[in-house]
């Protein structure tokens, strides 16, 4: 039985109220840190190897330890945005478990002297951010936050702040946007928001599962929570299934367990007579997996995914099944990053929306596989060249698609045009060339 | 006469076809109206707030070192208000919070949750990202909206990951999430709304155990999987090419 | 503060060693090796690149991806390469994604042929495009204004503009809505963006998104020729560049300079060129006969001048204002002081100041530069608003709080635009400005006694006068004073100077960084006085025997008749004097009004009796001192207008020219036959402008304060402190009568008034008071409301405003109708004419509390730079 951090009691009956809480060791740990130094903590942090669980798994004792010492006005912001599609593992702990990512946000905010706190919560997760309204306002009359917290001379002012429904406010600098009220913009980086990022003040992001590792790094002791998973990903992770398995949900699992185990153990695998055609090991934004055994082989980390041609991220798999053309799946993806596409920059902007335009090509009969070229191309051409990832996010997926099943899309291709009366595919030179004026059908898809 | 094809006649402007824009905020292909003053901050003095919402407003302020940190929460109090954001509510957050109502008025439409135009009360999102869509997402938009009809207070839209895939196919009513819907779901969560009653107690994703608590499923619905179909989850793609 | 330092490094670009300032920006830092690298979001007048657009990719050793060299600082040593295949590659890429939506009607587009877009399509596009998806549509050319047509289709999305609103002028009006590929360029509700500085966003766009309306259309960019002037419409002189096709001015540009105006104009600057080719235009010279204006020969109109001068002899008076040129004001005041032993002078509106105090203001060390608005630690906005009085400054002053952090202090009887920017903000009573510096100056000096009562005497407390001098010292010594020569237009100019004075003394404003800046009233006040076209002193203030009247004293001469004959170059008393009455009296008793002047005024038409018409700036050459004492030059950009079906010559002629002529027949020689003959008499007159030349001043102009030939020859004024009485208390508003102040809304200028496009923008009287008074009053916002006393009164729409103080009231004055210059500083009784129903055209401009209010009061930290790092369509 592998180790838990956060499953083994989660849905134990009022886990969400300070007093079971409490009853269960809560908010010892902030007291132990309160009577360490800051530096020290980080020093855990650092030994423990905790790696970001919110998309980029960078370390983050290290991201604590570029903030500037000091005492300028620093903050702590935890990224609870969660828009990832696939992705709902910080929904079920903060609301089963909130007290939690209290405690581990009031440790990180005294390591690293912040004196404010938010927790930026996507608008939709409204239950949610209620819990943890409640749950602060408990915190603060218990004084684990506010006005000397626990008796010290350390003082914490916490809020929930609630986003508004935008996918880009999960990206680090266009959540700082969000949080100042302005439109959920990315910025330039650098500067780093360690070094200028809330009211241009040093600021340690970091998502909702990262913070709640920190109580347990504390009570363990970062060296020994390091022994837990593997020695580059180290600690447990909560895998979001998704898509078309038998039992999709949140699993937690030490890093470094064999993917099988995951989507065919835990979740039951595909349904009745179907076989996984691919998955997305790490929310839509990875490129996809062949359901193949090679990579069903995979233990389940940083490094082996990321070798295998794909990325961890937010460790939400998808289980795209045989029966699901990759074409749809192309497209949908394409959709939603067109749809959050923030518009500052150029290539992310137009790239989304015209690899939409394309596969919607494609779909209705109207392609060639001259534009599977094109679109390859264009993926490329937003690779790397964007202010954000977000661009990266659609390219690197779509791109993934088309060099595993290549064929499967030509064939489609092939298919629509048949069904669409125009028979083999010639290279479209122009409008009257490509047969009747479909244009009607693309009614439903913006422009 | 007919014009033979070659006729430039047959080119006029109003012919050709054109693909329109298309926004989810108005306004977008009309001119400024030249009869309005410039839209500056509007002076408390002749803007009226009823006290409840200044004062909530007020409250979300004090919370930030930077007043405009409100700008969500406050837009959020005046669309409940108002129903949308509305000029009329934008202008009364801009009139308390000391910024233009162009400023919220750009940050309201970035956002998917602001509702840029007069909308049904009971709002229903139904998420059809990938991990719903692949277990009939698209297909539960379809018999949601079949089932408000055209109930006017209904305000069914297609949703982004609602960040609920455990549950999928689901929705989120009036920020209520359930799943996982089937057709049936649809009817009877339009009826619940309609008549007042909480909305498919069963289904709420609040009540639910972690997975591993729950049975394993047997199987995906076989109804209505087919992720082709060209619904757009997204509040803003609304309008398609037209002729203009 | 002290200016950021330069330090040079070297970096490798393209293979090549470069030097270049460390932390220029890459696309900056590359134009010293002759190295262009593509931009279009990239504008550092906008503040912190965005690098939104990512046309400027290049490829820096050591880094894997490619970097926006639009927002990397150079650093020593660095290496970068612009012509790598993968830059090329990213170049290509970036150009061919911005051409998706862009629709290529260039042929049509006003912007053809000068556009960026086209330019980098052409220099760094890939040639040829894959994309055969439908484009986006908008209709197109939208209304956005008054002012600026929008082409949606074309707009790239670059943020420029809405930069510009949000960063530079504030007023957020202009805005991005919805998001991804749905964003578009937009305000809110379809207000039209409407504000002072506009029309910059038209020169901003990179494409031809942006439309000046009353440039679409007009030519394309190889009809046209480019002429550098100076704008003459209001005193921050701003430099621009006209556009000229077949003589006329079709558009005005700014010709940036960092020192005067920072690369920005504003609406009235950019939009009022049309003021030069109207019908009001005089366009030859003016005989009254039988009560009428009728044309006449320049012979008929000069003799007849000269008559009436040699006649009055010291019983003639002269005013200048506008746009007169230093020149003009020279050889005027020459040929009154030598031929007609006259000396009843006035080029302020409000009444000379005594010599030593006139002397002692312009001080070479005293004097601040427009930059040190931006860079003083901290400016004390002295009952000024810049954004009607010299609006540029406006905009410098939001950028030192913005970007430098500078400390902006603001003591005002109305609430300025500026106000949310402050560090401190003290209301005083309208007209107490005197009694204000009086406080400061106790306060400075501890004088507990004066200090109470001058803080009562203009309606504040000591510690709100101690508490807004700590705010203004305590950043450090580079202080700046910002004040407008309203300050001495009371009985009381003289006493207000020695309190300036003494506070500038005290807090010793000698150095670098720090000073006084004056914005006079008129365009070329400081010039035309330091020309020596005053009652007080000749040029370059020399002393003069027997001083004349000042303008109120002209005034009451006239009035009384002891002058007979007025000469009024560039102005409209009836217009822009305080004591409108006594002007028309003035002007109905004088025997001869002479009017050298433009534009059909009031004035011209209702009391001139011989008219010289006169140049419009666009048509002038000469020089003007900009209120920091930088010498400009005005160049003609066309030739003199004629009129309609006269044979040449008896047109408009050059200003030095018809004075010169004049006193020809007055038996005075100046010897001058040319323009650039006077500028030369001009620099020899005024000792401080010795050794200065036309040359010299260039197109950039030459600050004379710090030449250090010009500081010896103006020689020592006195630092010593006097002691001052405190002025008597502001009027106490009671139960029915307010406190009045008034203020001169930047559009009401003639030139505004006949310029087309301007219509909307003309000023109509608003009385502006408090939600409270209003309340007692029974008043509601945009009722017709009535304010006077003793009889005269004005009428104007209720503008309520949160800022007004209780029991005062605000009036414009210099509009064309319903002017408050009928009357003084006191208190007013307020009536309730009616309600708004009728059809009151509620003007925008004016109308808008965008004047005392700006969105932003951002947290100190966030305004620091960080280290580098169905509308009616268009149918014009
Ligand atoms: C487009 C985009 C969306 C993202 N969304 C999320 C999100 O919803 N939640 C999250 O925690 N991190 C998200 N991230 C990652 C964050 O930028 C950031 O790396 C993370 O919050 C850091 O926290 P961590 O180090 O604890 O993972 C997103 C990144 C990008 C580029
Ligand atoms: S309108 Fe012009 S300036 Fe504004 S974003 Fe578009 S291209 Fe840029
Ligand atoms: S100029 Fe550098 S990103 Fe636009």
């Amino acid at each position: 039985m592998s180790t838990l951090l956060f499953y083994d009691e989660i849905d134990k009956p009022g886990l969400a109220s300070l007093s079971t809480y409490h009853d269960i060791g809560g908010y010892s740990m902030l007291r132990k840190a309160l009577d360490m130094e800051p530096q020290a903590i980080i020093e855990q942090l650092l030994a423990s190897n905790v790696r970001g669980r919110g998309g980029a798994g960078f370390a983050m004792g290290r991201k604590a330890s570029f903030l500037p010492k000091g005492d300028m006005d620093k903050y702590l912001v935890c990224n609870a945005d969660e828009s990832e599609p696939g992705t709902f593992k910080d929904r079920e702990l903060m609301q089963k478990n909130p007290h939690l990512l209290i405690e581990g946000m009031a440790i990180a905010s005294y390591a690293i002297g912040a004196s404010r706190a938010y927790i930026f919560i996507r608008g939709e997760y409204m239950h949610q951010a209620d819990v943890l309204d409640a749950a602060i306002a408990e915190a603060r009359e218990a004084g684990f936050l506010g006005d000397r917290v626990m008796g010290s001379d350390y003082s914490l002012e916490l809020w929930v702040h609630r986003g508004a429904g935008a996918y880009i406010c999960g990206e680090e600098t266009a959540l700082l946007d969000a949080l100042e009220g302005k439109r959920g913009n990315p910025r330039l980086k650098p500067p780093f928001p360690a070094i200028e990022g809330l009211y241009q003040g040093p600021t340690l992001i970091n998502n909702v599962e990262t913070l709640m590792n920190v109580p347990h790094i504390l009570r363990m002791g970062g060296e020994k929570f390091a022994e837990i998973g593997t020695s580059g990903s180290t600690g447990t992770k909560v895998v979001c299934v998704s898509g078309c398995v038998r039992r999709p949900g949140n699993y937690e699992v030490e890093l470094g367990t064999p993917t099988r185990d995951i989507i065919y153990g835990l979740a039951g695998g595909p349904p009745e007579g179907r076989k996984i055609k691919c998955w997305f090991p790490g929310g839509s934004s990875a490129p996809v997996l062949p359901g193949t055994d090679e990579y069903m082989d995979l233990p389940f980390d940083f490094e082996s995914i990321a070798e295998a041609g794909s990325m961890l991220g937010s460790a939400a798999i998808i289980i795209v099944d045989d029966s699901v053309p990759i074409v749809d799946v192309a497209l949908k993806t394409a959709k939603f990053y067109r749809h959050e596409s923030c518009g500052k920059c150029t290539p992310c902007r137009e790239g989304t929306n015209w690899t939409v335009k394309m596969l919607e090509r494609i779909e209705n009969g109207q392609a060639t596989p001259m534009d599977l070229d094109i679109m390859a191309s264009v993926c490329d051409q937003i690779l790397g060249n964007c202010l954000c990832v977000l661009g990266d996010a659609m390219a690197m997926p779509i791109s993934s698609m088309i060099k595993h099943f290549r064929e499967e899309f030509e064939e489609h291709i092939e298919m629509a045009r048949e069904r669409n009366g125009l028979g083999a595919a010639i290279p479209v030179m122009n409008r009257d060339e490509r047969g009747p004026d479909r244009s009607a059908e693309y009614s439903a898809v913006g422009h | 006469m007919t014009p033979s094809p070659s006729d430039p006649s047959r080119r006029l402007a109003g012919q050709v076809r054109r693909y329109s824009h298309g926004s989810r905020v108005p306004d977008w292909d009309r001119a400024a109206d030249l009869q309005k003053a410039p839209a500056v901050i509007p002076d408390l003095a002749t803007t009226r707030v009823s006290d409840e919402l200044r004062e909530a407003i007020e409250q979300y302020m004090s919370r930030y070192p930077d007043r405009r940190s409100a700008a969500l929460p406050a837009l959020m109090l005046a669309q409940k208000v108002h129903g949308w954001c509305s000029p009329l509510a934008i202008e009364q957050v801009a009139a308390v919070m000391r910024l233009t109502p162009g400023y919220l008025s750009s940050v309201a439409t970035f956002y998917d949750m602001f509702e840029t135009e007069p909308k049904g009360e009971h709002t229903v999102y139904v998420c059809t990202n990938i991990s719903c869509a692949l277990r009939g997402g698209d297909a539960i938009y379809e018999a949601m909206v079949e089932a408000a009809g055209d109930d006017p207070r209904m305000n069914v839209r297609t949703f982004e990951c609602l960040g609920a895939c455990d549950i999928a196919p689901m929705a989120s009513v009036n920020g209520e999430y359930v799943g996982p819907l089937d057709e049936a779901d649809c009817r009877q969560i339009v009826d619940e709304l309609t008549s007042g009653r909480p909305v498919l107690e069963h289904k709420r994703l609040r009540d639910r155990p972690s997975a591993i608590d729950l049975p394993m499923g047997d199987g995906l619905p076989t109804a209505g999987r087919d992720i082709s179909n060209r619904i757009t989850a997204s509040g803003n793609d609304v309008a398609g090419p037209k002729d203009m | 503060m002290p200016r950021p330092e330069i330090n040079w490094i070297t970096f490798s670009i393209d293979g090549r060693e470069v030097k270049a300032p460390e932390n220029a920006m890459l696309v900056d830092a590359a134009k010293y090796g002759d190295v262009e690298i593509p931009v279009f979001c990239y504008e550092p007048k906008l503040g912190q690149p965005v690098g939104a657009c990512r046309m400027c990719l290049v490829e820096i050793e050591g880094i894997p991806k490619l970097q926006t060299g639009c927002s990397t600082p150079v650093k020593d040593g660095m290496v970068v390469h612009t012509q790598t295949e993968r830059v090329h590659d990213a170049q290509r890429a970036v150009v061919e994604f911005l051409l998706i939506n862009h629709p290529l009607d260039c042929p049509v587009c006003d912007k053809g042929g000068e556009c960026p877009l086209q330019d980098i399509t052409y220099g760094w596009g890939p040639g040829t495009s894959r994309y055969i998806e439908p484009k986006r549509h908008f209709v197109k050319p939208l209304e956005l204004s008054p002012l600026i047509a929008i082409d949606r289709e074309r707009c790239i999305l670059c943020y420029r503009c809405v930069r510009f609103s949000q960063e530079i002028s504030e007023d957020y009006q202009l805005i991005l809505n919805e998001r991804g590929a749905h964003s578009f360029v937009a305000t809110f509700d379809g207000h039209p963006y409407v504000a002072p500085f506009t029309g910059n966003i038209v020169e901003l766009c990179p494409v031809g998104a942006l439309i000046s309306r009353s440039y679409r259309f007009r030519a394309r960019p190889w009809d046209i020729e480019g002429a550098g002037t100076v704008c003459t419409l209001c005193p921050s002189q701003c430099n621009v560049d006209l556009t000229v096709r077949d003589d006329r001015v079709l558009r005005v540009s700014a010709r940036d300079n960092d020192e005067v105006d920072d690369g920005w104009l504003c609406d009235k600057g950019r939009f009022a060129f049309q003021h030069i080719h109207v019908d009001e235009r005089i366009t030859e010279p003016l005989m009254r006969q039988d009560g009428k204006l009728v044309p006449v020969d320049w012979d008929t109109a000069l003799t007849a001048a000269a008559q009436a001068l040699g006649e009055a002899g010291p019983r003639a008076a002269a005013i200048a204002d506008g746009e007169t040129t230093n020149e003009e004001a020279f050889l005027l005041q020459r040929l009154f002081r030598e031929r007609l032993d006259c000396g009843n002078l006035s080029a302020r509106p409000g009444g000379d100041l005594p010599l030593p105090l006139a002397r002692g203001l312009a001080d070479p060390a005293l004097q601040a530069t427009v930059p040190d608005l931006e860079f003083a630690h901290a400016v004390l906005l002295l009952d000024c608003d810049p954004i009607d009085d010299a609006p540029i400054f406006d905009l410098r002053l939001r950028k030192g709080v913005r970007r430098r952090d500078m400390n902006l202090v603001v003591a005002s009887a109305r609430p300025t635009a500026l106000d949310a920017n402050a560090t401190t903000v003290l209301r005083h009573a309208p007209g107490t400005a005197e009694a204000l510096l009086v406080a400061l100056d106790a306060a400075l000096s501890d004088d507990r006694g004066n200090l109470g009562g001058a803080a009562s005497a203009a309606g504040s407390s000591a510690q709100a006068v101690q508490d807004l001098l700590e705010d203004l010292t305590s950043a450090g010594g580079d202080i700046v004073i910002l004040y407008s020569e309203r300050l001495f237009g009371g009985p009381r100019g003289p006493q207000a100077a020695e309190a300036l004075l003494n506070v500038a003394n005290r807090l010793n404003l000698t150095g670098e960084g720090a000073g006084l800046l004056e914005i006079p009233i008129g365009a070329n006040g400081r010039g035309v006085r330091e020309a020596g076209f005053a009652a007080t002193h000749g040029p370059g203030f020399a002393p003069v025997a027997n001083p004349g009247l000042a303008t109120h004293g002209i005034a009451e001469a006239l009035a009384e008749g002891q002058l007979s004959t007025l000469y009024l170059l560039h102005t409209d008393p009836l217009r822009h004097m305080s004591d409108g009455e006594l002007w028309e009296r003035a002007l109905s008793s004088a025997q001869t009004v002479i009017a050298h002047e433009s534009l059909m005024t009031e004035t011209v038409a209702t009391h001139a009796d011989i008219v010289f018409p006169g140049e419009a700036y666009a048509e002038k050459e000469g020089t003007l001192v900009h209120p920091d004492g930088r010498v400009q030059r005005l160049r003609r950009a066309i030739g003199h207008p004629t009129p309609f079906n006269r044979h040449p010559g008896s047109g408009v002629r050059a200003g030095w020219q018809v004075i010169s002529d004049l006193a020809k027949l007055l038996g005075l020689d100046f010897g001058v036959f040319a323009g650039s003959m006077a500028s030369q008499q001009l620099f020899a007159a005024v000792p401080f402008f010795n050794g200065l030349t036309l040359d010299e001043i260039g197109g950039r102009g030459v600050r004379w304060p710090a030449r250090e030939a010009a500081r010896l020859a103006f020689g020592e004024t006195s630092r010593e402190p006097v002691a001052l009485d405190v002025p008597p208390a502001a009027a106490v508003p009671s139960e029915d009568a307010l406190r009045v102040g008034t203020f001169r809304p930047l559009w009401s200028s003639k030139e505004v008034d006949v310029s087309p496009i301007l219509q909307y923008a003309r000023p109509t009287q608003v009385v502006e008071l408090s939600p409270v008074d209003a309340e007692r009053f029974g008043v509601a916002d945009g009722d017709k409301v009535e304010v006077g006393v003793n009889g005269t009164q004005v009428q104007g729409a209720a503008k309520l405003r949160h800022a007004v103080p209780e029991g005062t009231v605000f009036v414009a004055e210099g509009l064309s109708d319903a002017s408050s210059s009928l009357f003084n500083y006191g208190t007013v009784q307020l009536r309730r004419l009616g309600g708004s129903a009728e059809e009151s055209p509620i003007n925008p401009i004016i109308g808008m509390p965008a004047i005392g209010e700006s969105p932003f009061n951002p947290p100190r930290h966030e305004l620091r730079e960080s280290p580098p790092g169905t509308a009616p369509r268009m149918n014009e």
